[in-house]
């Protein structure tokens, strides 16, 4: 291929449209990552599975949207989960989202294998969300992920000032009037968003990394929040369009993985190589 | 501002508060009533609910029981003109901002939703940091500063505020002799231009020296009033009571007058 023109329409569309889920995942990530929640999003991801296995048996249908609004509210109701249990019992935090994680994702299996057990028809397919498949998207749905990660970056920026002055100090912006569990709930919310959204590219077991890592690979590089959130949002841009690519050219290979494995490269570039909070910068230093 | 009510209506009046975390009482029908202007204490030992208390003022904690007026009035109406200082351990000094950053999070809650801070913001900032000390470090990450100048960022940032009834939560715990000064100079600053700065203090030695009003508490209010006149021997020892430790050192602290900063 030596020309655009040579590439499908429809692969140039998804692949842009992973350019841009990439990016989103990667804004939103940093405050889920400076809020200390980056765990809660794990919960969140590995809950989806089981949203889109019902969405599927409660509607009959099988298209994009249906599956991932079903993905959205099972990634809410773990988070809803999560408050209650961190509320009204004395289970620790890391412990509460444990537990969480894993029975929601055993019900997403139970579920799934339950379906292909019966040989119930349409189901065929659904597994891909486990562990990601760009292939099968159609243009439309690329560009719905599209929009709706675009929508997300808006909302996160217009918002950065709220959001940095919670996650940075939530005693200080509770005494000036700020309705801290209102702002907290909705960078949570924004975060389940994002890897609902990333769910056809990343699989529900990895699409944390793509709202994980790149903010930790951004953190090495600057001291400033704007810088971080634009620095993380290239980072994810790059692992996800570079995992779907290699996904694309080797036959067989899940893109989730792959993802996982380019962003892990690259933070492995940024905790190694930059200055001042790199190891390197840091052994020189001493 | 011209608010009358200012000096009408003491500055702070605790109503029989009572907050408990879980079953456990922390604070037991306080009554207490602080006046504007002044440098006032709250002085006890650790655990004895001197943080709830200030929380309870700022709406931080839930009451079971009681409840606080500010200026007069119920905290939501008045929320603009108080500043506070929260226990610097509180945060996560690593966070990705600069001093300037923090400073500037003094001027949001009058911003309001989605306005950022412009000219007029980054002044106050600036202003604030001059009183400080910190000017020249205004564009140096928070995790690459002393203690000391930790405490003096988060004075900068109340400062920015511009109100006139302070909370400072343990302003002066890790902190440098020199940060100390700075930070009691502008306390009293504060106090010279008819405020009220309501300090959390866990230093007897000190506190006869800066405060001109303290409150004793023990989970209940020991006593109030003008400093001299709380921080008697009796007084202590029934605060005290059951933190032998520190008794000893705190009667030879009294023996000569409080006067061993």
């Amino acid at each position: 291929m030596n020309s655009l023109a040579a590439i499908p329409y429809n692969t140039l569309v998804v692949a842009v449209a992973v350019a841009v889920v990439g990016f989103a995942s990667g804004v939103v990530g940093c405050f889920g990552v400076l809020r200390r929640r980056a765990l809660a999003g794990d919960a969140a991801a590995h809950a989806t599975l089981a949203g889109v296995v019902a969405a599927f048996v409660v509607t009959g249908r099988r298209d994009l949207p249906t599956l991932l609004v079903g993905a959205f509210v099972a990634a809410m109701a773990s988070l809803g989960c999560l408050v209650v249990i961190r509320r009204f019992t004395r289970t620790r935090d890391d412990a509460a989202t444990a537990l969480v994680l894993s029975v929601s994702f055993g019900i997403g299996i139970v579920l799934l294998s339950g379906l292909s057990a019966r040989g119930i028809p349409g189901a065929g397919g659904l597994e891909q969300f486990l562990l990601g498949h760009t292939a099968a998207l159609t243009a439309t749905d690329a560009i719905t992920l599209a929009v709706v990660s675009a929508a997300v970056v808006l909302v996160v920026w217009a918002g950065l000032k709220e959001a940095t002055l919670v996650s940075f100090d939530p005693a200080f912006a509770a005494a000036t009037g700020w309705p801290v569990a209102v702002i907290d709930y909705a960078l949570v919310a924004l975060v389940a968003a994002m890897v609902v959204v990333g769910l056809p590219a990343a699989g529900a077991v990895l699409v944390t990394a793509l709202v994980v890592i790149p903010p930790v690979a951004a953190r090495q590089w600057t001291d400033r929040v704007p810088t971080m959130l634009i620095l993380a949002g290239v980072i994810g841009l790059v692992a996800a369009v570079g995992g779907v690519a290699a996904s694309a050219a080797v036959p067989r290979l899940a893109t989730g993985p792959t993802i996982v494995l380019v962003a892990s490269g690259l933070f492995a570039v940024s905790f190694f190589c930059a200055p001042e909070r790199g190891w390197f910068a840091r052994r020189r230093g001493v | 501002m011209t608010d009358s009510g200012a000096s009408a209506c003491p500055a702070v009046e605790f109503h029989d508060v009572t907050v408990a975390y879980g079953r456990r009482p922390v604070l037991w029908n306080i009554d207490l009533v602080i006046k504007a202007p002044g440098l006032f204490g709250i002085l006890g030992p650790n655990g004895a609910g001197k943080s709830t208390l200030l929380k309870a003022a700022l709406g931080l904690v839930p009451l079971v029981g009681g409840r606080v007026t500010l200026f007069g009035r119920p905290l939501a109406e008045v929320r603009s003109r108080i500043g506070y200082v929260p226990q610097r351990e509180t945060v996560d000094w690593d966070f990705p901002v600069n001093v300037m950053d923090v400073v500037l999070m003094g001027t949001y809650a009058r911003l309001g939703w989605w306005r950022r801070p412009g000219a007029a913001e980054r002044d106050r900032a600036r202003a604030a940091l001059e009183r400080v000390g910190l000017v020249d470090l205004a564009g140096r990450q928070i995790g690459r500063l002393s203690g000391g100048q930790q405490q003096r960022v988060f004075l900068a940032r109340a400062l920015a505020q511009d109100a006139e009834l302070y909370f400072l939560d343990e302003p002066l715990a890790g902190v440098d002799v020199r940060s100390q000064e700075r930070i009691f100079r502008v306390l009293d600053d504060l106090r010279r231009e008819g405020r009220l700065v309501v300090v959390v203090h866990h230093d007897l030695r000190t506190a006869a020296d800066w405060f001109d009003g303290a409150a004793l508490v023990d989970m209940r209010l020991v006593a109030a009033g003008p400093t001299a006149a709380v921080l008697t021997p009796e007084n202590l020892r029934r605060t005290y009571a059951g933190h032998i430790d520190v008794l000893d050192e705190l009667g030879r602290a009294v023996e000569r007058g409080g006067r061993t900063a």
